[in-house]
């Protein structure tokens, strides 16, 4: 029995570097990236489904139990979902309070806060729009508040994890350009969404948003909604409906075929889409899928 | 050195802005940022069942439970079970209150209000700042025992608890008074150990106080605390598919006092101990739809004295009594988007054997219920269920077994800031 409890035990005592568990892909990959071979990333949530609705099942509290530490994107995007996990991992280390706790919404300023929150509104996050990740620039502000995290976590390394953030800014910056030179053209260009997840997206290229596929948001199309864009479109000739990978695409199929109008897969998470396997490919595939 | 003068002076600065515009009502003593998260939870339901309301709720699970349907009495107020009455029930309103209390604990309390009066469901405190996977809880508190046990009504997949858990521990399941400590491993899989020590005042199967006048008592209680639950669970996932299963362990002692019943009165005193396992199977097909099969199993072994006593409360005979009892559920449920679910439920008892003085002459082990429902959730916050029921487990008090059908058509609604449900 003492055998099996050291042989058990053993495996968490040998590795050094620190166990991060993370709530979703990107937050993973950006930490591994500043990290590299000194953190170990546990991402709690799968990159191809709706970050709204993760299943806090058993296997994510040992995960979050056995964390030294815990970054999320925070402005509510987790609130169905992560407060029962740390509620039962009884590990103070990842308790919002604490310092090896990093809530990533807290470094970024979000768009769209509402200005009256009540339920009739459907699911409205009160903090403002959560997605804020798909802002590519944005990215930087994270890396480098992920950098600041780990340095204040494990010192020793800070001159590692301050080498790995300087090359991963550089890499980016040369991308953002290339992005930027992509969707010159696309500025002004009106889209139509299923839900609002890429507000942030739009607004760093100049995309104009004008109606999401779901009345409200949380809340399932309904016909008349749905025959009141129809009408929108035939109006006002979006370019395209962005569509993301984790809603049926019968709405807008049915829209299409109405309007004529484009669907465009729009991946929201490393993951998402087979392809997509990095934050690069990502931006890439985002950028590019609107050509 | 420079820069962190620079950004003190600024921040400095920036408060010091910042007081200025703080408009004059919020210079005083205002609190109300401290607001805890509250909800309330509304249930109500339209009954309709083939059976004599004045009769339904006579009718009993032979050897096993006392009417059913009837009413029960506790913290000063007697109601019945969930959905009893025909026609329209409220089954309550239920006010939530969470918070964290400090650094160190959060505390969480949920009060029931039906018609018939008020009840702490729960009020309890837990801690926050242990590490190694420790978690301590005190107050009163749903028992995590099995799996359905720890969950509010409002979580659950039907409206009426399963056959066996009401039959044996009440509607509450096993709500008491107490203190609980688990513990995680850290191991790669879930693992968690409980154990709990509580009152012990379920009246359906336990209990530790005095029956009867206490100069001359028809039993003598037990000391109290009278009730130990132990538990392990593990689960781990393969692909998108999540295996849960757990061990459970119930001991404490038994004090059930029915002197007061008009037909039989009668008290039983001895040691109750429920053994327990649950399984669960849950498939994600993708963000919004799953197929969940869950199954719990009790198995119940009492062993005392039963008393029977005349109008004065006098003990007129005693006789040993053994009962070893045992029964399931196994429930199926499809989620196909996050608007609609299907379920299907199956109830059993697979075991009733009564020894008193000799095996019990009628202790039918026949009995069974079958459920169905579907529900509608308009989102999040407000679902319809309904549900249909075939209950064969009641017999009259001519020990003819009943065959009830019950429709069932429930509302359940919530408002406020309600905290996420545990898997």
């Amino acid at each position: 029995m003492k055998k099996l409890l050291i042989l058990l035990l053993l495996p968490l005592s040998l590795f050094a570097s620190l166990n991060i568990a993370v709530t979703y892909p990107y937050i993973g990959a950006l930490t591994k990236e500043i990290g590299g071979e000194h953190v170990d990333v546990e991402v709690l949530a799968k990159g191809n489904w709706d970050p709204h609705f993760v299943v806090p099942r058993p296997s994510l509290i040992t995960k979050v139990r056995n964390a030294d530490a815990l970054i999320m994107n925070g402005a509510q995007l987790e609130i169905g979902w992560l407060p029962p996990l740390i509620r039962r991992a009884g590990n103070n280390k990842v308790t919002p309070n604490a310092s090896s706790f990093l809530n990533l919404a807290q470094h970024i300023e979000l768009i769209n806060k509402p200005n009256s929150v009540d339920r009739s509104g459907g699911d409205i996050h009160p903090d403002g729009n959560p997605h804020f990740h798909l802002n590519p620039a944005n990215v930087i502000t994270l890396a480098e508040v992920i950098k600041d995290f780990l340095t204040k976590l494990d010192a020793s390394n800070s001159e590692i994890y301050n080498t790995n953030l300087l090359s991963f800014k550089e890499k980016w910056e040369k991308k953002l350009l290339e992005w930027q030179t992509k969707m010159e053209s696309k500025k002004g260009l009106k889209v139509i969404q299923f839900h609002d997840n890429l507000a942030y997206f739009n607004k760093a290229y100049g995309l104009n948003n004008l109606a999401t596929i779901e009345p409200l948001p949380g809340i399932p199309p309904s016909s008349k909604h749905t025959i009141e864009l129809i009408k929108l479109i035939k109006e006002q000739k979006p370019c395209c409906i962005l569509h993301d990978v984790y809603h049926s695409t019968k709405t807008a199929e049915f829209i299409q075929e109405k309007t004529g109008i484009k669907i465009i897969l729009m991946p929201h998470d490393i993951s998402a889409l087979d392809s997509i396997e990095d934050l690069t490919s990502l931006f890439d595939y985002l950028t590019g899928a609107m050509q | 050195m420079k820069k962190i003068l620079l950004t003190t002076a600024l921040c400095a600065t920036l408060v010091y802005a910042e007081n200025i515009l703080l408009p004059t009502e919020k210079r005083t003593f205002d609190q109300s940022k401290y607001i805890p998260d509250i909800s309330l939870v509304l249930d109500t339901s339209y009954v309709t069942r083939n059976a004599d309301p004045d009769e339904v709720g006579h009718f009993e699970v032979p050897g096993i439970a006392h009417g059913l349907l009837g009413s029960h009495g506790h913290d000063g107020a007697t109601h019945a079970t969930y959905n009893a009455k025909e026609g329209f029930n409220l089954n309550y309103a239920e006010l939530i209150l969470t918070s964290n209390v400090d650094p160190y604990f959060s505390m969480e309390g949920v009060f029931h209000m039906s018609e018939n009066g008020f009840a702490i469901e729960e009020a309890y405190f837990t801690s926050t700042a242990l590490e190694h996977g420790f978690r301590f809880k005190g107050g009163k508190f749903l028992s995590n025992f099995g799996y359905i046990n720890v969950q509010h009504h409002h979580f659950w997949d039907f409206g009426d608890m399963p056959l066996v858990y009401e039959s044996f521990l009440g509607m509450h399941g096993i709500n008491e008074v107490g203190a609980q400590l688990q513990w995680t491993a850290p191991t790669p899989f879930y693992l968690m150990a409980g154990f709990e020590l509580l009152q012990g005042t379920n009246e359906q199967m336990f209990g530790n106080e005095t029956i009867g006048d206490p100069e001359d008592p028809v039993a003598k209680g037990a000391t109290a605390p009278s009730l130990y639950v132990a538990y392990l669970k593990s689960s781990f996932d393969v692909g998108d598919t999540t295996f849960l299963g757990g061990l459970s362990y119930v001991y404490g002692e038994s004090r059930i006092d029915h002197t007061e019943d008009e037909e039989s009165p009668h008290a039983f005193s001895g040691v109750s101990q429920i053994y327990g396992a649950d399984f669960l199977v849950k498939h994600y097909f993708d963000s919004y739809s799953y197929l969940k099969f869950q199954n719990e199993y009790l198995y119940r072994d009492m062993d005392g004295t039963q008393y029977s006593v005349d109008e004065n409360v006098t003990v007129t005979g005693s006789t040993p009594l053994l009962k070893k009892q045992a029964g399931f559920y196994s429930q199926l449920i499809y989620a196909h988007d996050t608007n609609w679910r299907f379920g299907i439920r199956y109830d059993a008892f697979v075991k009733n054997e009564i020894v008193k003085n000799g095996p019990e002459a009628f202790a039918p082990d026949n009995m069974d219920k079958y459920s169905a429902m579907i529900e509608y959730h308009t989102s999040e916050f407000a679902r319809f269920r309904f549900q249909y029921n075939r209950n064969n487990a009641l017999y009259n008090e001519d020990g003819e077994q009943q065959h009830i059908d019950t429709f069932m058509l429930q509302a359940n609604i919530s408002i406020g800031a309600h905290g996420a449900h545990d898997f």
